[in-house]
């Protein structure tokens, strides 16, 4: 009796870590979507970046906590250079040819880093404080576990507060709504598509690094992540943040109890709850999607 | 009035001679080129082309013509060659063209038809999204099935079934000759059909869905099921494609249906120019020829391959077919001064 409760105890806590972790990564593409109508297939890419830069940072010896601040902030000045280079000259042509484009950059990306860091499987270390075991009420928990859970509930707090209380998240979400109206208003609209594009690698990057000593970091972690951002992001309704919250938390349920008890079917489960989920809510599952 | 006409129905029916001319030469050229080639290595090298231009092609249909966008159209290539692959290897009777080949077709279509009907009831964002998610579900499932689809080491030492016509045998479809023409034939037959459909009505809805959907409702289509239509024209395609393959290589491995192989698909397409039913074959030689090229080089060919996507879509988003038909059309109308 008592193994059990402590098994379905830390199966909740592994849920909920594995959902904020989607949600974080998620939530970023959304907000891209949201604002400039580009679904960034790279940003699964961007999300392994954060977690080799965060690798190379902690291997050269640059303590966790700052390699925290640091890759995120990199992966985030990519992402500028990338809404310059490759997504701004595609913004008047058909959607068609931006999923195109950030797919050749999604190859791109994964090739480069195979390139770079190799085929191997590579382990961060983090800090002895985060690498202890806690007790939640005499459960015994890992500590990086709710370190991310941590991370993933102050990072969050800070997006809703930049969104709600700030003139340039106030602009974010004008533009989400009518873009002309916002520009007319003087409001220079590029660099609204800049930062929100910037904004959300900088959340993939957060993701990453704090992902990697979980996962540990390898080339195909990126495409696995996209996978699960998709499932997320179409239960939840393209564009609507309350439903993706609400998914992310769901497929983090699903997926990990699926990898429990069925272990090799348990992507084939997630798939099949989002056909069912689609054909009762094509828009997702609060009815906000806005599905172009 | 009547002499311009005249002149003008003169120029056309010179440049359709022309035209039919330029398909007869061609059609000559292929019927010939076994005996042109060294060895059968490139014979069959040939004939996988054939299989993937039609393949590109069938995309196309999708993109090009419906404008709905499938990252993992190959996955349905796949799925035809497992279901034959499966068939020809469990089912205890002797290896049977007639049997095997409606029956990856309509496998495929089985599986395609809930799976479309899913997927056209979300947007164009969506659509893609979904493709991706199932396409990985099919890779999940083939991949883990070991039993019977042999995991990640797929199925080798597939019989090959023998071309018959009632009693008479035409050969064996491992014979290289044989298979060449057998390709030639299906893939030619599929052409004309995709090109007859695409020119009917029928295909001009599809155009119109593309060029505006929310026009093409209004005026009265059913939107959802003409997508749904295109979506299974374009699955059914990529069976046929499914088939053959099998038939050529007597083995099925999960890498055919990947996410790479996905991204192949559609990089041919691009390449050979959305909205031209040519184009993706030519796409498709281009391709093949340049990731061997590429292969021997290096063997980060997929950093190539991504920097090639994007500066496709940057610079030359009408492909190689879309330039050809440019050019052509720039021709007529300075001769046409």
């Amino acid at each position: 009796m008592q193994g059990e409760v402590v098994f379905w105890v830390q199966s909740g806590l592994n849920c909920l870590v594995l959902g904020g972790l989607l949600l974080l990564i998620a939530i970023g593409l959304n907000i891209i979507y949201g604002i400039s109508r580009v679904i960034n297939l790279a940003h699964a890419s961007l999300y392994a970046l954060g977690a080799y830069f965060g690798y190379t940072l902690v291997t050269t010896g640059i303590n966790f906590f700052l390699a925290i601040l640091i890759a995120p902030i990199m992966v985030a000045a990519l992402g500028a250079v990338i809404e310059r280079v490759i997504i701004e000259p595609t913004r008047e042509r058909p959607m068609v040819y931006s999923l195109i484009l950030t797919y050749g950059l999604m190859v791109f990306m994964d090739g480069m880093l195979k390139y770079i860091w190799g085929d191997a499987i590579h382990f961060v270390e983090v800090p002895a404080v985060l690498s202890q075991s806690i007790s939640i009420a005499g459960i015994p928990y890992p500590f990086y576990r709710v370190f991310i859970l941590i991370v993933c509930v102050v990072v969050m707090i800070g997006l809703a507060l930049l969104l709600e209380k700030t003139k340039l998240g106030m602009a974010m979400r004008a533009a989400s709504n009518i873009p002309e109206m916002v520009s007319g208003l003087g409001i220079n609209m590029k660099l609204i598509h800049v930062s929100v594009f910037a904004l959300g690698c900088m959340l993939a990057g957060i993701g990453g690094i704090i992902a990697g000593p979980l996962f540990t970091v390898y080339p195909m972690m990126g495409g696995e992540m996209l996978i699960s951002c998709f499932v997320v992001l179409v239960i939840g309704g393209l564009g609507s943040l309350k439903g993706v919250t609400i998914s992310a938390l769901l497929v983090g349920a699903v997926q990990t109890l699926g990898f429990i008890f069925i272990t090799d079917y348990a992507m084939v489960v997630v798939y099949v709850m989002m056909a069912i989920i689609l054909i009762f809510m094509p828009r997702g599952i609060v009815g906000e999607g806005k599905f172009e | 009035m009547n002499i311009e006409k005249s002149r003008e129905q003169h120029v056309r029916s010179k440049e359709n001679a022309i035209k039919y001319g330029f398909w007869l030469l061609l059609m000559f050229f292929l019927t010939l080129l076994p005996f042109l080639l060294p060895n059968p290595f490139y014979m069959r090298l040939v004939t996988e082309l054939f299989i993937y231009g039609l393949l590109a092609m069938s995309l196309d249909v999708l993109l090009g013509y419906t404008g709905l966008l499938s990252f993992m159209h190959a996955a349905y290539m796949g799925i035809g060659a497992y279901s034959v692959g499966i068939f020809l290897t469990y089912v205890e009777i002797p290896p049977s063209l007639w049997l095997s080949f409606p029956l990856g077709v309509g496998i495929v279509l089985l599986i395609a038809l809930p799976v479309g009907w899913l997927q056209v009831r979300t947007g164009g964002f969506a659509f893609a999204l979904l493709t991706i998610a199932f396409g990985m579900m099919y890779y999940t499932l083939v991949w883990k099935s070991r039993d019977i689809t042999g995991g990640d080491d797929g199925m080798i030492g597939i019989p090959k079934p023998d071309i018959t016509i009632g009693n008479w045998s035409l050969g064996s479809t491992g014979d290289p000759l044989i298979m060449y023409y057998f390709t030639l034939f299906v893939v030619l037959i599929c052409f004309l059909v995709t090109r007859r459909i695409i020119q009917s009505p029928f295909g001009a809805v599809l155009e119109g869905i593309r060029e505006n959907e929310e026009r093409a409702s209004f005026i009265g289509y059913n939107i959802r099921r003409f997508k749904l239509l295109g979506w299974l024209l374009a699955c059914c395609l990529a069976g046929v494609c499914g088939v053959l393959f099998t038939y050529l290589k007597g083995s099925v491995s999960p890498t055919m249906m990947d996410a790479t192989a996905g991204g192949a698909v559609l990089m041919m397409t691009l390449l050979g120019g959305l909205g031209t039913l040519w184009g993706p074959f030519l796409g498709a030689a281009l391709f093949i020829f340049g990731q061997d090229f590429i292969s021997t080089l290096t063997e980060h060919w997929m950093v190539f391959m991504g920097l090639a996507v994007m500066l496709l879509v940057l610079f030359m988003p009408k492909g190689i077919g879309g330039m050809i038909n440019q050019f052509l059309e720039k021709r007529q109308s300075t001769k046409g001064e």
